[in-house]
Formats: C-alpha cells, structure tokens, sequence
C-alpha cells in the first residue's frame, strides 16, 4: 500500500522560517485590570505554524492535526510509548487471513449531546473511501466494505493484509453532520466549530493569533488537568523564545537550533532534544523519462556514490545544525528505533573524499583540461545545477558545504535558490523534470515504516518519489513488508528494503535532526519524552497526563 | 515602499500643469560650481559629502583590501557567532565567518543594487516625465496613467514572481525597485518640463520651426537636468532601503550578501537571542549612515538649484 | 459643466487604471510555476482522480481565459473566491485581518501628519534655534531608518529595558477583559510600538514640508502689515501658514499613505502584528492566489482612490493650478 509523507508542513515551515525578529523579553501586562484567565490551568503551547483548516478531511497540515486530535477520538491512539492504545474501540482483532479487523468500540457522546455508534465509525470509513479526497485516503485504499453489525461493532474489510492498523491514523467524524455532502462541498466546508467526541470541545480560533478549546466534560476518559488549551502563534521563532522565557506560554514544540541553545540555563525553562522522525536529503533526479532535463551523468552510479563520499554529513550536522541532530545514512530516521537500518561507518557512503576520487577515475572521470572539474570519456563535464530552499536556512548552509566538499573532488555544483513553491513545482513536474541535484527533507507522517519506505515506489512517480527512482526488486520488497503481520519478518524486509536502496545512491540523507523543545518546569509538570516530541507528535497523550504545579 | 522624496515641498499631482513656485532658470555656465560652492558651505550638506565620500572609499577600497570569502565556513559549531576578538574584529556569524568582512562586502552589494536599480528608476522617470511634459495631451495623459499604474505595484510579489521564474538573485531586486521606483520621478520631471515649455524662450524658437529633437536636446534637457541630478542623489537612499527591505523579508540574493541579507540571516539564525550585536548592529547603522549621506548631499544640492527652498536655513 | 466633465473623465480613468492592475494581478499571479494544489496534494498524498477533484473545486482545470472571465464576473459580485490555505471565503478572511491593518494605519498616519505638521510648525517659527536644527536632523536621520530595524531597535529598548510595551500580538492571548476600556487600553498598549516605528520613519517629510511652508509664509510680505496691524503673531502663523503648507501635506499624504500600506509588512512582520501585511506574506509564500489578489486589489485601490482624493483636493485648494 503505498504510503506518503507529511512533506507540505516541510514546505509552510520552510516558507515561515525566514522572518526570525528579535523580540527579547516579552512583556505581558502586569496591569491588574487586563487578566489572563487563570493562567494555571490553561495549557499555553506556542508555535509559528498555523493550521490551515479545523476540516479534517481537507487539512494537509501538522499544526491543524495538532489541534484536532484533541477534539476528535480514533478507534485507537499512540500512547507515550507510540504503542496503540484504547481510543473509542476498546478492543481490537484481526482475522486469520489479517484481511479483516473487528473493532469493539465503548459508548461516548458527541459534543453536541449525541450519542456515538458504530453508524459513525463506519460512515467515516465510508466517507473517506468514497470522497478519495483527503490524507486519510491512503489508508483505505485497499478497504473493501464496512459493516456495523450492532451499536458497539465495527468491521473493515480490506483486499490484503494490513500492516498497519488504520485505526490509529483516522479521526472518527459525527454522521449527524457530515452526512448528504458532495465531495464538492466537503472541500469547501470550514468545519469552523468542529464536534468530536474527544477530551476537548473547540472554543474558537482567532486567525493569526490564537486557538482555544476548553475541557468536555463528558469525556469517556480520565479527564485532563487542563481546563483548556491554547495555541498562541508568533510570527517568528525568536519572539516565541522569549515568550517561553517570560512565561507567555508553557512549551513550546518546535524551536531552531540556534535558539534554542540560547534557551538553555533560562530560568524555570527545561529544553529537550528528542530523536525525530525527519530527514533532510540531497536527491539526485535519476529519472528514466527520455523527456527528462536531468544531466544523464547522475544516472551513472558511480557519480552518486562519489557525490555521497564526498560530504562530511558530521561536518553538516556540527554547522548547519548547531551539532544538534545524527548524521544520516538510510530511510528511517533513528527515531524509528529498531526499524531504522544500522549501517556501519566503514559500510557508509560518506566523508571520505579520497574514495570518492579514486571512483570517479576508476569510473574515467578526469580532470582533462587542468580546470578542476572532472569529465567523462566523451568530454562532458561533472557539472551540476544544485538547488534548495531559500527559506530553510539549514538547507542553504548544508547547500553550501555540500558544494564545497565537491568542488574538493572535481565535481562542479552550481546553487540555484528558489523560495518553497518554486522547488516543489520544478521537483514535482515529472513529466519533463528540469533538474538535477536538490537539498529538501522529509517528515513522517504515522510512525510506520510503511510511510518513508513508500516514498521511491514506481507507482509514485508524479507523487512522492522525488527523485523518479524505479526498481522491481525495491518494489517487491516494499510490497512484502506492507502485508507481512509477523514483526520479525517484517523487520527483515524494512532493513533490506532500506539497504537495497542506499546503495542505489539516489538520496545522500544527510542528517536526523533533533526534535528542538522546551517547556516550563513552573507550570505543568509531568512532561514525558517521546520520540519525535512530547507535542506535535503521534501522540497527545501528553496533553492529557500533565499536571499543574 | 519607496519613500518620497523628502527635500521637495511638493511632488505635483499628475494632472497638475506647471508647478508656479519651482524656479525653472535656463542654466547658466558657472551653476555646477555654484551649487558646489554652497552644498560645501552648508553644514549638513558638508557632512553629507564626507559621509558620501567616505562610504564610497569604504565600499570599493574595503572587500579589496579585507576580501570576504563566502566559503570560509567553520567546521566546527564552535566557530560560529563568536564576540569581536582580535581575529574576528565584528566576531562571526552563524557559519563561522568574519562579519568584519562581510560587512564591507555586503557594503559593495549594497550600493551597487542600489546605484542601479537608480540608474534604471532616472532614465526611465526623466524620459517617460519629459516626453509626457513636452508633447503634452494624449501622450501626456496616457504616460501618467502608466505612471498611475506603476505607483501601485507592490514590490513583494514582483520579487517573488520572477524569483520563481530565474531564482532570486540581485538582478532581480534591481529590476524590481527600478521599475517601482521611477514615477516619484517622472512626475517631477514632467512637472519642471510643463513649466519649461511655457516659457517664453522656447515658445519662441518653436515658433521659429526648430525641431522638437533639437529644442529637447538643447534647450529642455539641460535645464531638467540639475533637477533630476538632485533627485538621484535622493532616490539612491530609497533604493538602498528598498533593498536592505526586500532581503531582510528573505527574498535578496543569499550568495551575494548585502546589508539587508545579513540582517535576515542573523534574525533567522536567532543571532538577537544570542545577543550577538556585532552581527546586526552594524548592517543596520551601514544602511543609515549611508541613506544620511545621500540624503543630506542630495537635500543640499536641491536646495541650491532652488534658492527658494534655501531660504529656509 | 467643465469641472462635472473634468471629473467624470478623472473617475473614467481611475476605473481603467483599476481594471489595468486587477489584470495585470491575476495575470502575474497564473503564469507563476507551482500550483498550490499541486503542491498541496503531494504531501497528502492523494489518487490522480482526488487531485482532480480538487483541481475542479477551484476551477483551476479551465484555461487561463476562462478562469480570468469568471474572476471578473465573482469579482462583479463582490466574491473574492476561496482561499486554498484556508479555504474560507478570501473576503471573510481579509475582513479578519484588514480591521488589525486599518487600526495600525490610521493611527500610524495620523499621528504622524498631526505630530510632523507640529513639529514642524514649531521649529520654523524657532527656526535658527536649536530645536529647528535638532527636530530637522532627527527627522532627517529617522527617514534613513529602514523600518523593520527601528523596530527591532524599539522592541531592544522598550521590550527590554524598560519593560514598558508588549513587542508581539494585537492583545494579550487569552485574556478576560473587566471592561470595554481595559480592552482598548490592552490594544492600545500592544499598538505603541508598532505605531512608533511607522511615525519615527516617515516623520520627516511633513516635518520638513510643514516647515518650509511655514516658513515661506512668515517671510511674505503681507505679514508684516499684519503685524504692524498689531494681530498676534501666533494666530497669523496659523491661519496663513498653516493654510499656506496645505497644499503640500495633502500630497505628502497620500503618499505616506501608500508608503505605510507597504510599509505595514514589515512593521506587522517584526510586531508580530495580526495584519494585512503578514497574511500577504505568509500568502505569497503559499501560492494561495485567491487571497493574493484579493488583498493586491485592496491594496491598490485603497492607493489609487487616496492619490484620486488628494489630486482632486489639490485642484479644489488651489485655484492657481492649471489643468495640464
């Protein structure tokens, strides 16, 4: 089942880096008269991002995501561990043929008063399949039919064995609500005061400023601490900073490196790196289409092999990162744990410039005219058109170096900056792609290797796979491990499917970065660590376990 | 974001016929050195030629002397926003390089996008101004609804609509101000030009069948010229702003680093929560004493091409 | 009859040169590489039949020409059409954000013209002393501030030395207000420094201009049989000179209005300012077309009609211009 990867919120975070303004310490009113609602039992998160929609079905980003796993349920969840947990189905078994789960679900109420059946589970799956227009759809590619047997059952059929259990990723909408709409007006609706069943009701958002949703308190869980939660936005991450230092808000998820450095030893403010489950990436346009404007060379392999020798990814990660992140090598970020691919530094493709010329010679690529650019036996030179991100400054400075380290080696790069659309539109036309090296990254957007293994499929060619990569041999392996249900198996193929195509060289993943947060010790304690973060990640747990001071 | 020209009291309307107050005078021989003589002798016109001369000594002796070399990246995170020390005399920026030179270079970027994108706004507002002054009626009025139309232009979005076509770059930024910033221009120009042609000498010659070329070329010009030589010195300030504006928001040319590329850099790496002064103080204040300079120099010439602005001293 | 004439060919005009940027607008805005969409289902990852789902919603699957004419005809009717980031109605969200603008603007340009017109008035009757060559200097060097530095600068001294003013937002996040002042009193707080930045920057033109005005007047003959007529010296400075410098401060501002229309950008950037100016930015970054040209269109007809009203106000103030 092919996967994909949450890469827009790459893009608006990328497109909103760029104004970072200094603010220094923020001031809040101490004037009586002005009083923030009982500042302890509101939970404070600020962040730059704003969602885009409360619709779930339209939305594309992390941040409206963010916000509506609070006010909707799912069959199940993560829990601190990204273990699935109870949501609205206590209970879950697959068939003997893994084609069919059996939910049991637990009686709860809408926000409205209504009470929750399975006729809501189920015409969300419905909808879903049927509208074939939203993130979630991927999950139900292979959903065959639905059944609600009684109130507190749900059955999926699916045409092949599902690895991975969509429970964990589909939020469960009223039918009382959504029912009649065309796919047509399922785009348009702005779902503006959305009605889950979810430990929180949605106050009101107010655009370029705040979001707040108070305590259900009819809630089927243990109810949270905080009476509400609220999501303050900043226009750049430097005001945000100091509005954590001055107690404007109680953590903050995603802080740059630079800053976030600055944070530590600030009183009352605890700063947490956590693995996550990103990469940044060089990829090479390897594409097959005669119509392709890539420079041919790059599909020769040893060209890759001595593009990826050529950096120092520590070097990118000491510079560009501030030191903060791993450096990369396959698919799956380390934070994926046991599923990420070891490989050992001797077996890595990187930092080792001597190597890369000695494949280049041995390859016939030499400096025959004494201009330090390397050609091939018929004259064509090693140069290449590199283009990133202007707004991502860690792209920009990873660019840089990775130009560098080539030029040490003979290849010729030329850097080219466009702003986010821009380099999506060129990477993204693969009808007559044109170009040939790119710095970007990716997110994942479920904490399943299905996801990022699912990015260099053939049939994700015009979709995901960036960099137009087709090979049988990684398709089946893809294939094999998306419907093996037993873990030790599964874990075989992830590693070889990660292996197989590391060597195929069309990506230099140059680092994991850190997930960058802090929060403060003075308000809510009882923040857990999770891999990815202990907010804007899989699991909302944490929202609802902290406790005020 | 082209702000007005401040030494003028008044920037005509477009549908304004000459403007009765501006001394229009046929140049005389000897008014170069007067208008000299008295930008020397006003105070702050002398301060406005120093600083000019001194920022024009700064920016093309200084990258010769310190070259700044964007590649000279630090390898280690150790390196990277360091305080002013006796190597690094303004101390590093967040790649490790000495902001020292950097910020003599990015004087050099500075003024050369915005001497250019200046050079572009002035031919095109002292043509477009004299021909519609000059020919008058329909051209008149279809060339000052162009200017209409280009008064409006937001610079953000032509900045971004190109940059996607041929990726940011000066060229870009210089062609954008250039074409936002000539109808201020254009409108004075025209209005000095209304005035010219009502005098008597010129309706004299015309009557005499002189053709328009020669009587543009003899008579017109020379007499806008000090006018629109005043007015460079003064749009050269806006450019400059208009630049440092446009990369600081993340849209200038990130290889070729100018005053307003660096301030975005040291935001966006969080340099003001580092307190790393030595990072965006000094682009800052660059960008105004510079501004000063032309300001001051300009504002001085103008007011010795019209004695009656001088009075107010 | 002559001035009716006058004016409708004035109004024919500005309605061309109206139409001539909303399509130079929409035209700038397609031609541009990268499609929202695109971009936006990508990362979703959606079937070929979704995206064009989608395409279709938005009309984006017609030709250039017919997406032009029904953007014309909406436009008619007063829809802006609907904003890919959003997707709410652009006019409901231009109207969330324009109210934030509108305040900072009308409180940045009035304050401005009021405080540089006094200003300046002030120091050309000292003119000599020391607060005229103080006052014109200080305006002089505030005009070669870039924007966005000053505020950095104000929110450095004012955030944090005196603690003295919020540096971020239009209101305390989640506060409960006791009464409707306290709220305006939040707001006006928050407003300080972003307004101060705006004044500080383009100050010096109506310091200056109001000075020269001033000035010229006093010099003129017909002051002194005032004077000799023993009028206070005080009231015929204003109701000559101020009279005298209104020519030029109409025109001056309409162009600072246009100036701090474009200038709010950075201002909101820097303050964190819920405006018009960010939703730009943030927009332009997004390929959201729609909200886009919806708020180009604002902007531009909100400087078209200023520079309309100032050029007619010119005409009506002062019988000596000639038409061209």
């Amino acid at each position: 089942m092919p996967a994909g990867i949450r890469r827009r919120d790459f893009l608006k975070r990328a497109g909103l880096l760029a104004v970072a303004v200094p603010g220094v310490a923020t001031v809040l009113d101490a004037c009586a008269s002005v009083v923030p609602t009982a500042k302890a039992r509101i939970l404070r998160v600020g962040w730059t991002i704003e969602p885009d929609t409360m619709n779930p079905l339209t939305t594309y980003s992390t941040e409206a995501v963010e916000v509506l796993q609070l006010v909707y349920d799912q069959l199940m969840h993560y829990d601190l561990e990204l273990k699935p947990e109870a949501g609205l189905a206590t209970s879950w078994t697959y068939s003997s043929d893994a084609k069919s789960i059996t939910y049991t679900l637990r009686s709860a109420t809408w926000h409205d008063g209504k009470p929750f059946t399975s006729a809501d589970a189920k015409f969300t799956f419905d909808l879903i399949k049927s509208s074939k227009a939203s993130q979630y759809y991927q999950w139900v590619q292979s959903l065959v039919s639905t059944e609600a047997p009684n109130a507190t059952t749900l059955v999926l059929h699916f045409s092949e064995p599902q690895a991975f259990n969509p429970g964990l990723a589909v939020p469960i909408i009223p039918q009382h609500i959504w029912t009649g709409m065309t796919g047509a007006q399922i785009q348009k609706f702005a779902n503006s005061h959305p009605i889950g069943t979810g430990p929180y009701k949605f106050v009101k958002w107010v655009k370029g400023t705040s979001i707040e949703i108070q305590r259900n308190e009819s809630w089927w869980g243990t109810k949270p601490a905080a009476s509400k939660v609220s999501w303050i936005l900043f226009q750049n991450e430097d005001v945000m900073a100091q509005g954590l230092k001055t107690g404007a808000v109680d953590i903050c998820p995603e802080i740059p490196p630079t800053i976030w450095k600055g944070l530590a030893g600030a009183q009352h403010v605890q700063t947490v790196s956590l693995p996550s489950f990103s990469f940044h990436h060089i990829g090479i346009n390897v594409s097959d289409n005669p119509k392709s404007g890539g420079n041919p060379l790059l599909k020769d392999r040893a060209v890759r092999l001595a593009l990826s020798y050529a950096v120092d990814r520590q070097q990118l990660v000491n510079v560009a990162l501030d030191g903060l992140g791993t450096p990369g090598s396959t698919l799956l970020p380390v934070g994926f744990g046991e599923w990420h691919q070891d490989i050992t530094e001797s077996q890595q493709f990187n930092a080792d410039p001597q190597k890369a010329k000695a494949v280049l010679t041995a390859a016939g690529y030499i400096d025959r005219n004494g201009s330090g650019v390397r050609t091939s036996k018929d004259g064509k030179p090693l140069s290449f058109r590199l283009i990133a991100i202007q707004s991502t400054s860690v792209d920009v400075a990873a660019a840089q170096l990775f130009r560098d380290a080539c030029a040490k080696v003979g290849i010729q790069l030329k850097l080219t900056l466009l702003d986010a659309n821009s380099l999506g539109g060129t990477v993204y036309n693969a009808h007559t792609p044109n170009w040939d090296i790119f710095v970007w990254g990716w997110d994942a957007g479920v904490y399943d290797p299905d996801y990022m293994l699912g990015i260099p499929l053939c049939n994700q060619i015009g979709s995901n796979n960036d960099v137009y990569y087709c090979n049988r041999h990684y398709d089946q392996l893809y294939n094999e491990q998306s419907v093996t249900i037993d873990h030790a198996a599964r874990l075989a193929f992830v590693h070889e499917a990660q292996q197989y195509y590391y060597d195929a060289a069309a990506y230099i993943i140059m680092w994991y970065q850190d997930k960058l947060q802090g929060y403060r010790t003075d308000t809510w304690k009882g923040w857990q660590r999770v891999n990815g973060g202990m907010v804007l990640n899989f699991t909302r747990d944490n929202y609802l376990k902290v406790r005020p001071v | 974001m082209v702000r007005p020209v401040v030494a003028s009291a008044h920037v005509p309307g477009p549908d304004e016929g000459p403007v009765p107050n501006v001394a229009a005078e046929p140049v005389k021989r000897g008014q170069l050195r007067a208008v000299w003589q008295y930008v020397w002798h006003d105070r702050l016109g002398r301060i406005g030629v120093i600083a000019f001369v001194l920022v024009v000594i700064f920016a093309l002796a200084g990258p010769l002397i310190f070259p700044f070399n964007s590649a000279a990246v630090a390898n280690t995170s150790a390196g990277v926003l360091l305080g002013p020390s006796r190597r690094n005399w303004l101390g590093t920026d967040e790649l490790g390089r000495d902001v020292f030179r950097e910020f003599l270079s990015a004087a050099h970027i500075s003024l050369e996008v915005g001497l250019a994108a200046t050079a572009i706004s002035m031919i095109l507002g002292a043509v477009i101004g004299i021909v519609a002054g000059y020919y008058g009626r329909w051209v008149d009025n279809m060339l000052m609804r162009l200017t209409d139309f280009f008064l409006v232009l937001p610079q953000i979005p032509l900045v971004i609509a190109l940059a996607a076509f041929f990726g940011q770059s000066l060229g870009i930024i210089i062609l954008v101000i250039g074409m936002t910033g000539w109808p201020t221009t254009a409108r004075i120009v025209r209005s000095q030009t209304l005035s010219l042609r009502e005098r008597q000498f010129i309706t004299r010659v015309r009557s005499l069948g002189t053709s328009d070329a020669r009587i543009l070329r003899v008579h017109i010009l020379p007499n806008v010229m000090p006018l629109i030589f005043a007015n460079t010195v003064l749009v050269i300030g806006g450019a400059i702003l208009a630049e440092a504006t446009l990369s600081f928001l993340g849209l200038g040319d990130p290889v070729q680093v100018s005053w307003g590329t660096m301030l975005h850099s040291a935001f966006a790496a969080g340099a003001i929560g580092r307190g790393a002064w030595w990072y965006f103080i000094p682009p800052g204040l660059g960008i105004v004493v510079v501004v000063l300079a032309f300001t001051l120099t300009g504002h001085a010439i103008d007011q010795a091409l019209n004695p009656r602005l001088r009075g107010s001293r | 009859m002559a001035r009716l004439r006058y004016l409708g060919r004035k109004i024919a005009w500005l309605a061309i040169t109206l139409y001539g940027v909303v399509t130079f607008n929409f035209v700038l805005f397609h031609v541009l590489p990268g499609n929202p969409v695109q971009l936006l289902v990508r990362s979703g990852h959606l079937t070929q039949q979704a995206q064009a789902a989608i395409t279709r919603v938005y009309g984006l699957d017609h030709s250039l020409i017919v997406q032009y004419l029904i953007y014309l005809r909406d436009l008619l009717r007063g829809q802006l059409g609907l904003s890919y980031t959003f997707r709410e109605p652009v006019s409901t969200l231009l109207g969330q954000y324009l109210g934030n603008t509108v305040l900072l603007l009308a409180a940045a340009t009035l304050l401005t013209i009021a405080m540089g017109v006094l200003v300046g008035v002030i120091a050309a009757n000292r003119r000599g002393g020391r607060y005229d060559s103080t006052t014109v200097t200080a305006s002089v060097i505030g005009w070669s501030l870039p924007t966005f530095w000053t505020g950095l600068i104000l929110v450095f001294v004012f955030g944090v030395w005196l603690h003295a003013f919020p540096i971020f937002g239009s209101q305390t996040p989640n506060a409960v207000y006791s009464s409707f002042w306290v709220r305006y009193e939040d707001i006006a707080a928050h407003l300080f420094l972003p307004t101060l930045t705006l004044v500080v920057v383009n100050i010096a033109q109506f310091v200056l201009v109001a000075r020269v005005s001033v000035i010229e007047v006093l010099a003129e003959d017909f002051m002194l049989t005032a004077r000799a007529k023993g009028l206070a010296r005080r009231r015929i400075l204003w109701s000559h000179a101020v009279r005298n410098a209104l020519l030029p401060i109409v025109t001056s501002s309409a162009l600072l209005i246009g100036l701090v229309v474009s200038g709010a950008i950075e201002v909101e950037t820097v303050f964190s300012w819920p405006g018009m100016g960010r939703l730009v930015y943030n927009s332009v970054l997004n390929r959201d077309y729609p909200v886009i040209e919806g708020a180009f269109l604002v902007f531009a007809i909100v400087v078209l009609l200023v520079n309309f009203a100032s050029d007619l106000l010119y005409q009506a103030l002062d019988p000596r211009v000639r038409e061209a």
